[in-house]
């Protein structure tokens, strides 16, 4: 059987799943922006990991989907997932809290909102780590380029956790602000609210695995969802289950049903 | 009196859409969502329009009329689904295609490799902002190889947006047909392609009806959920119609009675 691996890059995870395919006896092709052409030249290969959501590979993934060609994570999902307004939707449809969140510009922003609502959150519209995320504490931190279009949220003062999930699999892990998934993080057991979050969020999306981004509010103590993500690297995954051979064989279980393989 | 909402940004509302906002300050009340002035909070879901016509394509319009479509029942024209597959090129040769809809070959390819066919047209990735078609033409070889600049700009500039390129297949035709339709009606014109013929507007002329495109653009319609749009066709030696592009924001200034048109459509289209 041959796989194509949709990634920004060649090491870290998607190699990982590569070495363990083709021990197992699979055709295995990494296929980054440097040698990935999107054309019925791709239909070669029995099914795709999107590893990546960048547009090109989105791309891919829709391609591969209209061409009957199994896509794991779903394209669909995972776009809607890395878009913070299609994200937003998603996140409140199964019930859980997000940030208050608003679009516009500056001066728009500005002009709306006294210097005690600040801080808030500046991130890119498509985005799902902590690449172009900064925050805003009074409005002297905007951009000198006042008709910019911005996504803004409101900054939730709490305890922020990175919240990963494999199946039915939970490594939860306390981190600082702004910090990416690869970043230190502290392993805690986790909160009863949490895990029905992962459990909620898995079950509305049909996720094999994936991550959310959780803040407990100091004031409310409300748990709320700042962020998704349908295929991290795991870099804190800390719990016994290794996430590389689980993760393989969960895709290869759900290709063999999208695929009618008994 | 029915209330239609326009979502607009500066560039449409000063240079396409003034004849149509005349038209409409007799027959409706009418408010403007201006992209650039706009605030969105997604916790206001308090609209008393009737309609909102999305006359634009930005970040700020496409977000804001998602709000309305789901906080909101009051129809919004066209909906965020159509303007979306309609400037995103490759998302709609592939639906197309699959739908069995004729489109001209195509593909991303990586920014230094050579496309898959020898005539190709290189157009933005995403037909997003504001911008005409600028094509730099050259011939090689007997090989037509056409590049709009801001495709280039987009890859190869100091702060690129891509490291891939979109291609199409190059088709040569006498004319282009360009169809409009307003919900079930279609307006029929053709004109020299912009390769042929730099100010392509002069030789515009409207047509009879061409069944096979009526066919193929309410079918295109339908399946990106297009109620307004202007559908390319160019016409190969074979007589067979290719579908080249896809607008959700056409400029309605060029059909006759084009505001009234739109402006009446929309009307009829509202929730009460």
């Amino acid at each position: 059987m041959k796989i194509g691996i949709l990634s920004k890059r060649e090491t870290g995870f998607a190699e990982k799943m590569q070495s363990y395919y083709e021990e197992k006896g699979f055709e295995v092709t990494i296929y980054t922006s440097r040698n990935l052409t999107v054309n019925k030249m791709l239909l070669e290969n029995d099914f795709y990991i999107l590893k990546s959501k960048q547009l090109l590979f989105l791309y891919a993934g829709y391609f591969l989907k209209a061409n009957n060609i199994p896509v794991i994570p779903d394209p669909s999902i995972s776009y809607k997932h890395k878009h913070r307004i299609e994200s937003y939707y998603s996140i409140r449809n199964v019930g859980l809290n997000t940030p208050d969140i608003y679009l516009g510009t500056p001066k728009t922003i500005k002009s709306q909102f006294k210097q005690l609502d600040y801080p808030f959150i500046v991130k890119p519209l498509m985005g799902s780590s902590s690449e172009g995320i900064r925050i805003i504490k009074n409005s002297a931190d905007f951009d000198s380029d006042e008709n910019k279009i911005l996504y803004i949220e409101k900054f939730i003062d709490g305890i922020h956790y990175l919240s990963y999930f494999i199946d039915k699999h939970i490594c939860v892990g306390e981190k600082q602000p702004l910090k990416n998934e690869h970043s230190e993080v502290k392993i805690v057991p986790p909160d009863e609210d949490i895990k029905q979050a992962l459990i909620k969020w898995r079950d509305k999306y049909n996720l094999l695995f994936g991550h959310l981004d959780m803040i407990r509010e100091y004031k409310t103590n409300n748990l709320i969802v700042v962020d998704s993500g349908t295929f991290p690297e795991f870099t804190n995954w800390k719990i016994i289950i290794d996430p590389v051979s689980t993760i393989c064989n969960l895709i290869l279980e759900r290709y063999r049903e999208m695929a009618n393989i008994v | 009196m029915k209330k239609l909402g326009l979502i607009i940004d500066k560039y449409h509302l000063e240079k396409k859409a003034q004849e149509f906002i005349q038209y409409m300050r007799d027959k409706c009340e009418l408010s403007q969502y201006i992209e650039e002035t706009y605030f969105v909070d997604y916790k206001e879901h308090n609209f008393d329009e009737d309609i909102f016509f999305v006359k634009g394509k930005g970040d700020l319009i496409l977000n804001f009329a998602k709000l309305l479509e789901r906080a909101t029942d009051i129809p919004v024209i066209n909906s965020t689904k159509g303007i979306w597959f309609a400037f995103n090129r490759f998302l709609n040769s592939t639906l197309l295609r699959k739908a069995g809809i004729r489109v001209p070959e195509f593909s991303l390819n990586p920014k230094d490799d050579k496309p898959p066919f020898q005539d190709y047209i290189v157009k933005n990735v995403r037909d997003q902002d504001n911008y005409a078609f600028d094509p730099e033409v050259q011939i090689i070889n007997n090989h037509v190889i056409v590049h709009d600049k801001r495709a280039l700009e987009e890859t190869y500039e100091k702060n690129a947006l891509y490291n891939f390129l979109y291609y199409q297949e190059y088709i040569e035709s006498e004319f282009e047909y360009k169809i409009y339709g307003v919900g079930e009606n279609l307006y029929y014109y053709k004109q020299k392609p912009l390769l042929r013929e730099p100010n392509k507007m002069k030789t515009r002329t409207k047509i009879e009806p061409i069944t096979e495109l009526g066919e193929i653009a309410h079918k295109v319609m339908e399946l990106l959920d297009l109620k307004i749009t202007s559908l390319d066709f160019l016409n190969s030696d074979d007589n067979i119609y290719y579908l080249t592009d896809v607008n959700s924001t056409p400029n309605f200034n060029y059909m006759s009675n084009g505001p009234q048109i739109i402006g009446e459509y929309l009307l009829s289209q509202a929730k009460r």
